[in-house]
């Protein structure tokens, strides 16, 4: 997947998990801070981006990824590392 | 203490002094008495007291001993005992040596009080049912077998004479301790104060006991009133509480207009502003808030978040649902859980939940609510800081100074029991996933609602948290066997569990004591067929299987290694064993990095909100970092990256050992 694919995805899943406008979402939000994600819905956030570019990620890294484009930039190092 | 009968010239100067007695044949002295330190003194019925020459202070005023100003009913007063200003009467009361007793209005035992020993509450359900009986001696275990185990007749019948064999050996005459003080307070009746306790402006104490030791005095003030009840040792009851039919244990405190009725609480629980009614409070709950109101539960090692609530009535047949809380759980501020509930092992709770939820093998989840519906996170509080820092906590602040510790308590939060409930949720939580299509967004759980998504991550989780805990003790074991034996196979022989329990997989939490259940039910065994036959016997039972818990926890690792990995321990490999270290060092890192970030976050921009108001984002952080410090001067945050660094030296230093030895 392109990076500009992972984007649409992650941006797609985030608007779909935090019922919101896909349109409304930056690459530069801050989940917590911009988005609203409590550290509950980040989990579900998570698992919601495993299923969908159908990876486990290790936990502890994926807790270190604060925005949108840095969600973006996580998956594509991983998808394309494999 | 010797004494004699006063003689005519002693009644002559006692009458002088104001004194009276309705037969003073009756009055006995002692020989070395002051007769000067008695002043209008109304003795009646058989009264005896001891010698008077000293003096006792109370708030740093020296005072003589002596008898001033009271009627004194039917006593025996010890050495050195000052009694003043009493309102009405002392009456069928022993008083010890260097009391103190002073402006109160009266102290009357019945000739057949039993001092709140025998009195029944109706815990947990408040439409009664789990009747347990109090007496001095209660523990949380006595307590909760009382309670909780109603299933078996024989075994219920036989434990309520125990009970109240025991309860019935504390009628008699009332008691008053070595320097006690009681002072400034209302009627209090029949009720016994244990050594070295303090009473002061108690409004009114009825029917009760204060169990109370040199090395832990018991303490109660201002404004309490208290009617059945008993205290434990250490406890301390002020500040307008009010209690009906109360048990209140080591170290307990409670206060600032606390009510409660019929309530137990357990060693090291805290009651202020709020109000219980129907709880079994094992050790370590606690309520801090106004409008808190823990009804028809029981608890252990709990926090209350303001306004906490619980339902216990549907307004059909009465208040006769209860909740069972497992130990470590929280409720954040203004949650409410409709009962029936089960909530599982060191649980949050979050919102109001209107659905009866049963989840007790899903521990450490979060528990919230979203527009109305009850949702769990399974596992996410595995990697809290708060769960870290309660485990940590709670030992530490065992207040309990008292030669003997009433409540047997296990602290470790990854235990068997939980460890158990935790293959269990992980086993259900895969078999749900493997039968749920992806096109259900959730799935129902124990009435609550779990995202799809969620079951494979819960399960994950669990899964570290599993392989954490086994290959720690395993590992650890293995390090003290090489210690042991330079010779591996000799070492490892030595992983051999010496317990020989057949149900190895079935543990359960007798209020604070962790055990397998076979033990619990040999003990229920004994009691319905009349070999355990005394109170005595009972602690002895509980005591052993405290002892016993590290040999069987032992035996539930040694076992459950083999389930998870099918590796017998007394038959591993080095390679194994290597494995076994890596395992750990894997999960340990994840968990222990998840809990890292989980701190960090305590200073990151959402923490900062509201600081440095109406200044520039440099005075902000300046303003934050004044009063909540940084990540890296926390001392919590510094001692788990210390904790890291400790991990990999555990680590190492195993592989080397491993890699080394013969």
């Amino acid at each position: 997947m392109t990076r500009r694919e992972i984007a649409q995805q992650v941006v797609k899943i985030t608007a779909r998990e935090l019922n919101m406008n896909a349109a409304d979402i930056k690459e530069t939000d801050n989940f917590a801070m911009e988005l609203g994600a409590d550290s509950l819905k980040s989990i579900e956030l998570v698992a919601a981006f495993e299923e969908e570019f159908e990876v486990s990620v290790i936990e502890e890294e994926a807790l270190k990824v604060q925005s949108v484009g840095s969600a973006i930039d996580f998956f594509d190092k991983l998808l394309n590392k494999q | 203490m010797k004494s004699t009968r006063v003689t005519l010239s002693q009644i002559k100067k006692l009458s002088q002094q104001g004194c009276t007695a309705h037969n003073w044949k009756s009055v006995t002295l002692s020989p070395q008495c002051d007769l000067s330190r008695f002043r209008n003194v109304a003795f009646i019925g058989k009264v005896t007291v001891g010698k008077n020459g000293g003096s006792l202070s109370d708030g740093g005023t020296e005072m003589p001993c002596g008898i001033y100003n009271a009627a004194i009913a039917d006593c025996t007063v010890g050495d050195d005992v000052r009694i003043a200003n009493i309102g009405s009467a002392i009456a069928n009361y022993f008083i010890d040596k260097n009391a103190l007793i002073e402006n109160v209005a009266s102290i009357v035992a019945g000739a057949d009080a039993t001092f709140g020993n025998g009195v029944e509450l109706d815990v947990v359900n408040e439409g009664g049912g789990r009747g347990t009986k109090i007496i001095n001696e209660l523990t949380a275990q006595t307590a909760y077998v009382q309670a909780m185990m109603k299933h078996n007749d024989a075994f219920t019948r036989n434990l309520s004479t125990i009970i109240e064999k025991k309860a019935k050996s504390h009628s008699g005459p009332g008691h008053i301790g070595t320097h006690t003080r009681i002072v400034h307070c209302g009627a209090i009746t029949n009720v016994n104060i244990g050594a070295h306790a303090y009473v002061h402006g108690a409004q009114s104490l009825e029917n009760g006991t204060v169990n109370s030791c040199k090395e832990h005095p018991t303490e109660i003030g201002e404004a309490v009133q208290a009617k059945s009840f008993i205290l434990a040792e250490g406890a301390r009851v002020d500040s307008g509480a009010i209690l009906d039919k109360v048990y209140v244990g080591q170290a307990v405190k409670m206060g600032k207009q606390f009510s409660a009725e019929n309530s137990l609480f357990f060693a090291n629980c805290e009651g202020f502003h709020g109000e219980a009614v129907s709880l079994f409070a094992g050790p370590y709950t606690v309520t801090h808030h106004k409008s808190t109101l823990l009804i028809a539960g029981i608890f252990s090692f709990y926090n209350a978040g303001s306004g906490t609530n619980q339902s216990n009535h549907m307004y059909k047949l009465g208040p006769v649902h209860q909740g069972v809380f497992e130990r470590g759980c929280k409720t954040g501020s203004f949650s409410y859980v409709l009962l029936e509930g089960h909530i599982g092992a060191f649980s949050v709770v979050i919102g109001k939940h209107f659905t009866n939820i049963d989840a007790p093998n899903l521990p450490f989840s979060y528990i919230q609510e979203g527009e109305g519906i009850s949702k769990i996170i399974p596992g996410m509080n595995l990697f809290s800081v708060g769960t870290v820092r309660d485990g940590e906590k709670w030992p530490k602040r065992d207040n309990r100074k008292a030669p003997v510790k009433r409540d047997l308590i296990i602290f470790d939060v990854f235990s068997p029991y939980t460890v158990e409930k935790m293959r269990r949720g992980r086993d259900e939580l895969i078999a749900l996933s493997e039968s749920t299509s992806k096109d259900k967004a959730y799935v129902t759980y124990g009435g609550l609602q779990l995202n799809r998504l969620l079951l494979r991550k819960g399960a994950k989780y669990y899964s570290m948290a599993i392989a954490r805990y086994l290959n720690d003790k395993a590992c650890a074991r293995i390090a003290d066997a090489m210690e042991q034996s330079d010779d591996w196979n000799s070492a490892i022989s030595l992983l051999k569990p010496r317990s020989r329990l057949k149900k190895l997989g079935e543990w359960t939490d007798v209020c604070g004591l962790l055990t397998p259940r076979e033990r619990l039910a040999t003990l229920e065994e004994k009691v319905a067929c009349g070999s355990c036959g005394s109170y005595d016997d009972l602690l002895k039972e509980f005591q052993s299987m405290y002892d016993n818990y590290r040999a069987d926890e032992w035996q539930y690792v040694y076992e459950t290694f083999f389930k998870e990995y099918n590796i017998r321990l007394d038959a591993i490999t080095k390679e194994q064993a290597l494995a076994a270290i890596e395992e750990w060092q894997k999960a340990a890192i994840s968990f222990h990095s998840m809990i890292l970030e989980d701190s960090k976050r305590e200073f990151g921009p959402i923490a900062k909100i509201g600081y440095g108001i109406d200044q520039s984002d440099e005075a902000m952080e300046r303003d934050f970092t004044a009063v909540r410090g940084s990540s890296e001067t926390n001392s919590v945050v510094q001692k788990l990256v210390k904790e890291g660094n400790e991990i990999r030296q555990r680590y190492t230093h195993f592989k080397n050992k491993l890699t080394t030895s013969g």
